[in-house]
């Protein structure tokens, strides 16, 4: 027979206030199995466990259950405290009665029974449980960083710090990712290319760090510790290893196609090397616009490369690797704004640029080597008119999110205008000014004093009039239609997830939400963790956020990461699923289901009445397995169980409160 | 020139002797003649001089293709004699990984419909998988509505409908001859047979029956092929495809249309994951 010992928690006043406790703690005392119960002011702190720990002794129980906060925030501690007792941690229940009872009711009597009830079926429950253990898996130390912007840099940089070997794989040509792009950074204003490209540099450089450009994700599989990535390597056409980046080629490239890195506001050739400080600094070709590829015309470049590192025949080529854990960093795209916003000329017209435009034009090493001009016709622009919140916080055309970095960089794109141009006025249409953060406030204030007008109102239309933009809105402080003339407009429009990321994710099996952000395990307390074991996030595939918090994000998952790879092996979760392969029917239901692949089919010696035969059966993978139930859920047999909340201890539970 | 029942009769006879003479095929399931002139039995036809013995006609109604869960583990193939619900059910076995196909040989016959009521609504008198078809396809009944019943039921007041089902369930006896019937129910050990866990009551009371005729409609109502031998074999006369074809009419609504047991069937969409699955409800 069970020895239940019930502790009641008053939670301070937060449970007690409304649940009569001691009512629920002699209530319990006459529950089948109960020898001991009692309530205590806060079970989980250090007196409370104490207490818990006297009480197992002293009546010699067996297992307990607790009524407290959700099993989410204490479990895991009175598991722990469980650790000292001669109890197995899993004979633990938690009867939520803040959560799930006194938060929610305000009458105490009606909340009592109700806590009564929830306390019956936690001891139903914890007199069917079996004492589970853990087990044991190998970590290979290696981690796999998806995506080198400065988020994935940050990562990989802090994780091949501790001491751990990391693979960068960035699809593009160089990493670098967005920052590198930027001119200044907001509030400090220092420049963008100066604090990243030598992290650029320093990845390069990192014997821990293994750089994989124009590669890409191909397969994930395996588990927490222990995963195999396959990596599709595109074909570069140019042997980095013979390569010294010397950039003859390029020079003698006869194509000229649009550049992606300036934002179409330049022109690259065929063979490029995406950017000058571009990390690996050795071209690749653009096999869509490269003439020999396309045509089986020029050669050029191969005849001018003075080792013979081009290779028309370069193909695309698949390496698989094991690693321990995984951060996904894939990053942003800003919003295709022409196709949402046709009163804003659609693309039309030229001199209606997009903030990451701006940020080429402003920059040094930029099309025009940081004059402002108009893409047009080169000319200085007087008027200029930011447009705030373009695609973002507008539901019916756009997002329905804020982007959070446009308020501040619309902010600074302001102040570099008024600065670099004498005379110049500025004005920016806003919803509202967003700038929490350290210093952000200060810079708006100063935008402002600089001379930038605010105008609290959406612009309605763009349009050309000779050679000026005329752009129409609301001032909505006044409420009266206003008017500008423009030079050049700039549109700060909205972040979205980079366009890989539905397919990384599924290939990574993690969720993702409407907007395609990936979710985080918890959004306060596991920010970085999505919800596979092993596999971590950082910077903006999460959400819009702004560089510190991205690096933040970054290396804050480099700690997950090396907080996972410092042990030689890891525990797993014994709450996971089982199968009875002699019920079984191999339907294969559960592998369906599945979220996590965990569930594969395999063959198993069994019975067919006095014949041996081979049956097919589902197996379950320990290290996969998160313990969610939708297996047990869909079979009809009953036959996959879930450890520590098998059918019959749910049952037995329902028993308890219904019969 | 379309064929005689004789003829489609002796043709049956021919390929089941055929299918025998390979030597793969260790019997061929299809019907025999009983002393009731309007009855026939399954009948396994297990050499050439039984296969005289099988007949065609209007009475042919018993499902064939659940006896190949006889054997879950065959030596040698079985031949089934299958109409169009026939060839549905042996595609749910295969898709439900019961049977292989290679274990079987599929004697294709188009159905002219049987002195059976759910013929009257069936959309699939040809089948749709078989290794050699006898005779030839018929024309299918493209304006039969399946749900016709479904909607007109679902025009009472819920308390009505409550009623009905209270009385329907007080009949029934919990013999589970339309789990035994149903090619959908093919677990091994279903989960009504387990005791100790306490899914299912044993009592033939309101209550359990109610449990067992709930239990039943989500374990098959995705899967159905709605041949409708749970009905025709009910003891009680429960009007039991009523429920499943609520359940399937409710998956058009929500997924689209939705059909089980053809060839290409998707996968039954209560048994999927999907990232986009929707989770308005959540």
């Amino acid at each position: 027979m069970a020895r239940i010992g019930v502790f009641i928690c008053h939670c301070g006043t937060n449970i007690a206030s409304v649940v009569d406790v001691e009512r629920v703690a002699e209530s319990a005392k006459t529950m089948p199995g109960v020898v001991f119960a009692t309530t205590y002011k806060y079970m989980c702190s250090e007196p409370g466990q104490a207490m818990i720990k006297e009480s197992i002794e002293q009546y010699n129980l067996d297992r307990i259950v607790i009524g407290s906060c959700s099993p989410r925030m204490h479990e895991l501690t009175f598991r722990k405290m469980l650790k000292g007792t001669k109890i197995n941690p899993y004979m633990l229940e938690i009867a939520n009665l803040r959560e799930q009872c006194a938060w929610v009711h305000t009458d105490r009597e009606k909340a009592t029974e109700k806590a009564i009830g929830l306390v019956q079926m936690s001891v139903a429950k914890v007199a069917n449980n079996k004492p589970l253990t853990t087990s044991t898996i190998p970590i290979t130390k290696r981690a796999l960083v998806i995506g080198g912007g400065i988020a994935g840099m940050q990562a990989a940089l802090d994780i091949a710090d501790c001491g751990f070997d990391v693979t960068i794989v960035e699809k593009e040509p160089s990493i670098g990712g967005h920052m590198v792009m930027l001119d200044k950074t907001f509030p400090t204003m220092d420049c963008s290319a100066c604090i990243s490209t030598p992290k650029m540099v320093e990845c390069n450089a990192h014997p821990n760090i293994t750089l994989k450009t124009s590669c890409e994700v191909e397969k994930v599989s395996g588990y927490v510790g222990n995963f195999e990535v396959t990596i599709k390597e595109k074909a570069k056409y140019v042997n980095h290893d013979l390569c010294t980046g010397c950039g003859l080629c390029q020079t003698k490239c006869p194509t000229k196609v649009t550049s992606e890195f300036d934002q179409g506001l330049s022109k690259r050739p065929a063979i490029y090397i995406p950017f000058a400080q571009a990390v690996p600094s050795k071209p690749v070709i653009d096999a869509n616009a490269c003439l020999k590829l396309t045509k089986d015309k020029c050669g050029i470049c191969e005849k001018v490369c003075p080792i013979g590192a081009i290779d028309y025949k370069d193909e695309v080529s698949y390496t698989t690797e094991e690693y321990g854990a995984i951060v996904i960093a894939t990053g942003y795209e800003l919003v295709d704004w022409a196709e949402m916003y046709p009163e804003y000329g659609g693309g039309k017209y030229k001199d209606v640029i997009t903030g990451l435009q701006f940020e080429r034009l402003v920059n040094a090493s930029g099309p025009t080597e940081g004059h402002i001009v108009r893409p047009s016709d080169g000319k200085e622009p007087k008027d200029v008119v930011i447009v705030k919140c373009v695609g973002s916080r507008d539901p019916k055309k756009g997002k329905s999110y804020c982007s959070r970095a446009c308020c501040m960089y619309s902010a600074k794109h302001a102040h570099q205008i008024l600065d670099k141009i004498p005379n110049s006025r500025v004005y920016i249409f806003y919803m509202d000014v967003r700038t929490p953060g350290k210093g952000y406030e200060e810079f708006y204030d100063n935008t402002r004093r600089d001379g930038a007008q605010y105008i609290r109102g959406r612009v309605s239309k763009i349009y050309k009039e000779g050679s000026k933009l005329i752009v129409r809105g609301e001032d909505s402080l006044i409420g009266k239609p206003v008017t500008v003339e423009a030079d050049m407009v700039i549109l700060a429009t909205a972040m979205e997830p980079s366009p890989t990321v539905a397919d990384v994710a599924n290939k990574l099996g993690i969720a993702i939400d409407a907007d395609r952000w990936v979710t985080e395990a918890h959004p306060k307390l596991r920010p970085v963790e999505t919800q596979t074991n092993g596999i971590y996030l950082c910077g903006t595939c999460q959400g819009p956020k702004d560089i510190p918090d991205t690096v933040a994000q970054g290396s804050a998952a480099a700690a997950k990461v090396a907080a996972l790879l410092c042990h030689d092996e890891m525990e797993t979760s014994p709450m996971i699923s089982f199968v009875d392969p002699n019920k079984c029917s191999g339907c294969g239901f559960c592998e369906g289901v599945c979220p996590y692949k965990a569930i594969t089919m395999v063959e198993y010696a069994g019975r067919d009445g006095n014949r041996r035969v081979t049956k097919t059966v589902a197996q379950v993978n320990e290290g996969l397995c998160q313990g969610c139930g939708c297996c047990n859920a869909i079979c009809r047999t009953g036959c996959i169980d879930l450890k520590g909340f098998t059918n019959d201890q749910i049952l037995k539970e329902v028993d308890a409160l219904c019969l | 020139m379309a064929y005689t029942k004789e003829q489609i009769q002796e043709m049956i006879r021919q390929e089941a002797k055929k299918a025998l003479a390979t030597g793969e095929v260790s019997a061929v399931v299809g019907w025999t003649s009983t002393r009731f002139e309007d009855r026939t039995k399954p009948f396994f036809a297990e050499t050439e001089s039984e296969c005289d013995l099988l007949v065609w006609n209007e009475y042919c109604i018993n499902g064939t293709a659940k006896y190949a869960l006889d054997d879950r583990y065959p030596e040698k193939k079985l031949a089934v004699i299958a109409r169009g619900c026939d060839s549905r059910a042996i595609n749910r076995l295969i898709q439900d990984k019961q049977v292989k196909r290679e274990n079987l040989y599929i004697i294709g016959v188009a159905c002219d419909g049987k002195d059976n009521p759910i013929c009257k609504e069936c959309q699939h008198k040809n089948p749709l998988t078989f290794d050699v078809l006898v005779g030839e396809e018929v024309e299918e009944q493209i304006n039969a509505d399946r749900f016709a019943e479904v909607l007109a039921f679902e025009k009472l007041t819920p308390d009505e409908r409550y009623d009905y089902w209270a009385k329907q369930y007080d009949k029934c006896i919990h013999c589970y001859a339309c789990r035994n019937a149903c090619p959908a129910c093919n677990c091994i050990e279903c989960y009504a047979d387990q005791y100790r866990t306490g899914w299912q009551g044993k009592a033939a009371d309101r209550e359990q029956n109610q449990v067992y005729g709930l239990t039943r409609v989500y374990h098959v109502g995705d899967r159905c092929i709605e041949c409708g031998e749970c009905e025709r074999v009910c003891p009680m006369d429960l009007p039991i495809m009523r429920q499943t074809r609520k359940m399937l009419k409710d998956i058009n609504d929500l997924f689209g249309d939705y059909e089980c047991g053809l060839p290409d069937d998707r996968k039954p969409v209560l048994g999927e994951y999907k990232l986009e699955d929707p989770d308005e409800f959540m």
